[in-house]
């Protein structure tokens, strides 16, 4: 009989009803996922923004310097003893590097001196060889929250020194043996990435090589810790343990970013001998590493005018430091050409970035450099008769990515490196005969119980904290700004135009940023798209705990605050976290020629009396630099709380520490 | 007077809709010269609030397409053809109450939820299908971890609370 016609066509009715309703909701999905990965590429567009924004701060910084250090003997009243501290290269160092004995000499128990190790230590009592037990040890320890005593770095650091200068610049690794090897990019003090990858991929050994490309330290909290672990693997494996110098691997860096703070917070009374070690054993790392003459590997990258013959023969110990000319040099404008050309050498090779555009340009954003094109990777990898140039430096959303037609990979193993959940990690083992590469992806997490984030969640997340630096960073220049605003604000109605105010926020933030997409998570807005411009300030305002300075004043020093953090560090020469008086004000009038604000000599001297708490002539400057806060109307306090890295709880310890064992 | 007053705003809306574009467009140029990856093309638009189905969407990649298809878009095409599209408020999204309605339209048994069978089906085999990605994410945030199912009223109102 079949179906009547009727039920044929209720069916058919029904069966488009319901076609209708999937499309609909296909296509409302679609679009939720859609706005979902705008917003996360916003964010990241955030963040790199910010990143290299303060990048290019630090490199007009020590152009300044650069440039000072010229007028040094010209200009009688520019403060001499601090324009010499900025010249690290420079500078004596506790022990004259070049004469020093390397074992049993007279150096050695000179800066072993004072340095016994107290009955209360509980940490692990180091002796060379070291052992795979001992490893273990200090990983245990550093679980606990123990710092291996000055003591034992010191004398690991000299033997990874001993070693080091043995090495080249250039470093040949032969796959012949272990059938393969292993490249991680940029670490930043990420204890809990670096145990990721040991989990993943086996400690390093005979039969497991391991490159690590640069930038085990800063940013990240446990960066001691990373570098300790690196180098005692690096101890007992100095033939399969590969370290390439990265651009943060520099004693200038280390003092804007976070490692030197971190020393001085950890090894307290022995931190001097430890930075100065640490600066030492640095600039005798090697540049760069080639694969089976296949595939080089460096931090940053080429130029044009790299040349391996001529990094081959270069005295890399000459840069504690690669932002400024090597040890001798007292005046740039004098620099010989040898010099000025082995420098760029360096410095193409940690701080260069690949750009889709031919050619060969200088890095205007970080520290120097070159932006390099496919063209130059092409030509680089023909006269070299390489197939692939890895690097790291940059940080990709996936933690890895190809560029220039595949020539040139990208790895970058510091996951969340802005937030949790901003960026995965990864590493790249290169393995069997045609040198083939296989991309391990990872992110870590704080513990194992960690309950799994949705997409949706993670992106609310790092938006969040995206928008908060990015606010932050507008609330430095709330005067400016709010002039800017005024400015534009002909009937004094308190709002302007959608395009004033992006127009006012490039001009004085001087950062290129989607400010219209933007617009509505910063500021109100009227029925119109006007913006309600003072509530871009969501009614905070910087103030200083102790410096009891108007509000103009205490928001120029915030924004300027890195700048100033490192003239500090740079101008205390002993790492004791102080500075006299004099010092300080010395800094703030070098800060003021070099940017232009508005504070008069006066002002200076109020509020480095207001900075002296305990009235005896110094100033604590880590405490002033923390003292920086965000307020509200009410007083309550809005500052961005660092969030706490748990890596040293890091999931993985057991595991390492039990593979540790199996090896015993 | 009124006339200029009227073209001032409509230029100025036109500049605004301009930029707006723009900046959507450059979150995804990777390359930074003015091109995108077709396959992105898609992910903006909606990103710009405009919802075509994938049929539309076919049409107005057809629209601005290179005569020889290279695998990307140039921006002035884009650019051209969205504008008017945007002033003309083509493909709006969907109401809330809409997507409800829908979601009960496939619910045939009036339960009022769906189970993971019912939706992936739905999803992957029917309409303009989901693939593997698109579905395990839907699921992921779709499905109650107490009940195991779809409960879509819940859904579809916790999805409109977070798109903002």
């Amino acid at each position: 009989m079949g179906c009547s016609p009727s039920k044929k066509v209720v069916r058919a009715k029904n069966a488009t009803k319901r076609l209708r309703a999937v499309v609909r909701i296909q296509t409302w999905y679609r679009r939720y996922r859609a706005n979902l990965e705008a917003r996360r590429r916003c964010t990241w567009s955030i963040f790199q923004s910010l990143e290299y924004a303060g990048e290019q701060d630090q490199l007009k910084l020590h152009n300044f310097f650069n440039n000072m250090l010229d007028s040094l003997v010209s200009d009688g009243n520019s403060p001499a003893p601090l324009i010499r501290a900025f010249n690290v290269n420079k500078r004596a160092s506790i022990y004259d590097t070049q004469s020093m004995r390397d074992s049993g000499g007279e150096m050695l128990q000179n800066l072993l001196e004072g340095m016994e190790v107290e009955p209360s230590y509980k940490g692990p009592h180091l002796t060379f060889p070291l052992t795979m037990n001992q490893l273990h040890k200090i990983v245990q320890s550093f679980r606990r929250k123990l710092t291996l005593h000055a003591k034992y770095t010191i004398q690991l650091l000299l033997e990874v020194r001993r070693i080091l200068k043995t090495q080249g610049n250039i470093r040949y690794a032969s796959t012949s043996l272990s059938k393969q090897v292993t490249v991680c990019g940029d670490i930043h003090g990420k204890l809990s990435d670096l145990y990721t990858i040991f989990h993943k991929n086996g400690l390093p050994s005979v039969n497991n090589p391991y490159i690590f490309n640069g930038d085990f330290v800063d940013r990240g909290q446990f960066s001691t810790e990373v570098v300790i672990v690196l180098f005692s693997c690096f101890v007992m494996n100095p033939n399969e343990v590969y370290l390439n110098r990265g651009n943060h691997e520099d004693h200038v860096m280390n003092l804007r970013y976070g490692f030197v703070k971190e020393l001085q917070m950890k090894y307290k009374q022995h931190s001097r001998k430890v930075i100065h070690m640490f600066k030492d054993v640095f600039s005798w790392l090697p540049l760069a590493t080639v694969v089976d003459d296949q595939i080089i590997v460096c931090h940053g990258g080429i130029s044009d005018t790299t040349n391996l013959k001529t990094l081959a023969k270069i005295d890399r110990h000459r840069y504690m430091s690669t932002l400024q000319p090597p040890g001798e040099c007292e005046d740039i404008s004098t620099m010989d050409t040898q010099d000025l050309i082995e420098w760029k050498q360096v410095l193409d090779l940690l701080w260069s970035d690949p750009k889709p555009i031919d050619g060969c340009q200088p890095n205007t954003f970080r520290g120097g450099g070159s932006y390099f094109g496919p063209d130059i990777t092409t030509s680089f990898l023909q006269q070299n008769k390489f197939k692939l140039l890895i690097r790291s430096h940059e940080c990709k959303p996936e933690g890895f990515e190809y560029t220039h037609n595949g020539q040139v990979l990208t790895v970058f193993s510091a996951s969340n490196y802005y937030e949790m959940g901003s960026n995965l990690g990864a590493f790249v083992r290169i393995q069997g005969a045609e040198l083939e590469c296989r991309v391990v992806q990872y992110m870590s997490t704080h513990s194992p119980t960690h309950r799994k984030v949705s997409f949706t969640q993670r992106i609310n997340t790092v938006e969040k904290s995206a928008i908060q630096d990015l606010k932050e960073k507008i609330l430095a220049s709330k005067h400016k700004l709010l002039s800017e605003f005024k400015k534009c604000d002909l009937d004094n109605s308190g709002s302007i135009s959608s395009s004033d105010w992006c127009c006012a926020l490039e001009t004085v933030l001087e950062i290129e940023l989607p400010w219209r997409t933007l617009k509505s998570k910063i500021a109100k807005c009227d029925n119109n798209g006007d913006v309600q411009y003072e509530t871009t300030f969501d009614e905070l305002e910087v103030r200083h705990r102790y410096s009891g300075n108007g509000p103009s004043i205490t928001e120029t020093l915030y924004r300027h605050r890195e700048n100033l953090e490192t003239i500090f560090r740079l101008i205390d020469t002993d790492h004791s976290g102080f500075i006299s008086m004099q010092e300080f004000e010395d800094a703030l009038m070098l800060l003021i020629k070099q940017v232009d604000i508005r504070i008069n000599e006066r002002d200076i001297r109020d509020i480095a009396y207001s900075l002296d708490i305990n009235k005896d002539g110094s100033i604590d400057f880590n405490e002033f630099l923390e003292a920086f806060r965000i307020v509200d109307n009410f007083g309550k306090d809005h500052t961005k709380r660092v969030s706490r890295d748990h890596s040293i709880d890091s999931a993985h310890v057991p595991s390492i520490a039990s593979e540790l064992d199996e090896k015993e | 007077m009124a006339g200029t007053e009227e073209k001032d705003n409509a230029d100025s809306l036109v500049a605004d809709i301009h930029k707006k574009i723009t900046e959507a467009f450059d979150l995804f140029d990777h390359e930074s010269n003015k091109t995108v990856d077709v396959r992105e093309v898609g992910t903006i638009i909606r990103s710009l609030g405009c919802v075509p189905s994938e049929a539309e969407l076919h049409d107005m990649l057809h629209e601005i397409e290179e005569e020889e298809p290279t695998g990307y878009i140039r921006f002035e095409k884009f650019s051209i053809m969205m504008t008017k599209v945007l002033i003309e408020r083509r493909y709006k999204p969907t109401p809330d109450d809409q997507i409800l309605r829908a979601f009960q339209v496939l619910d045939t048994e009036g339960k009022g939820y769906l189970t993971v069978e019912e939706l992936t089906k739905y999803m992957t085999e029917e309409g303009e299908a989901f693939n593997q990605e698109e579905l395990e994410e839907m699921l992921s945030a779709a499905v109650n971890p107490d009940k195991g199912n779809i409960q879509y009223k819940d859904y579809v109102s916790e999805m409109s609370q977070e798109d903002t």
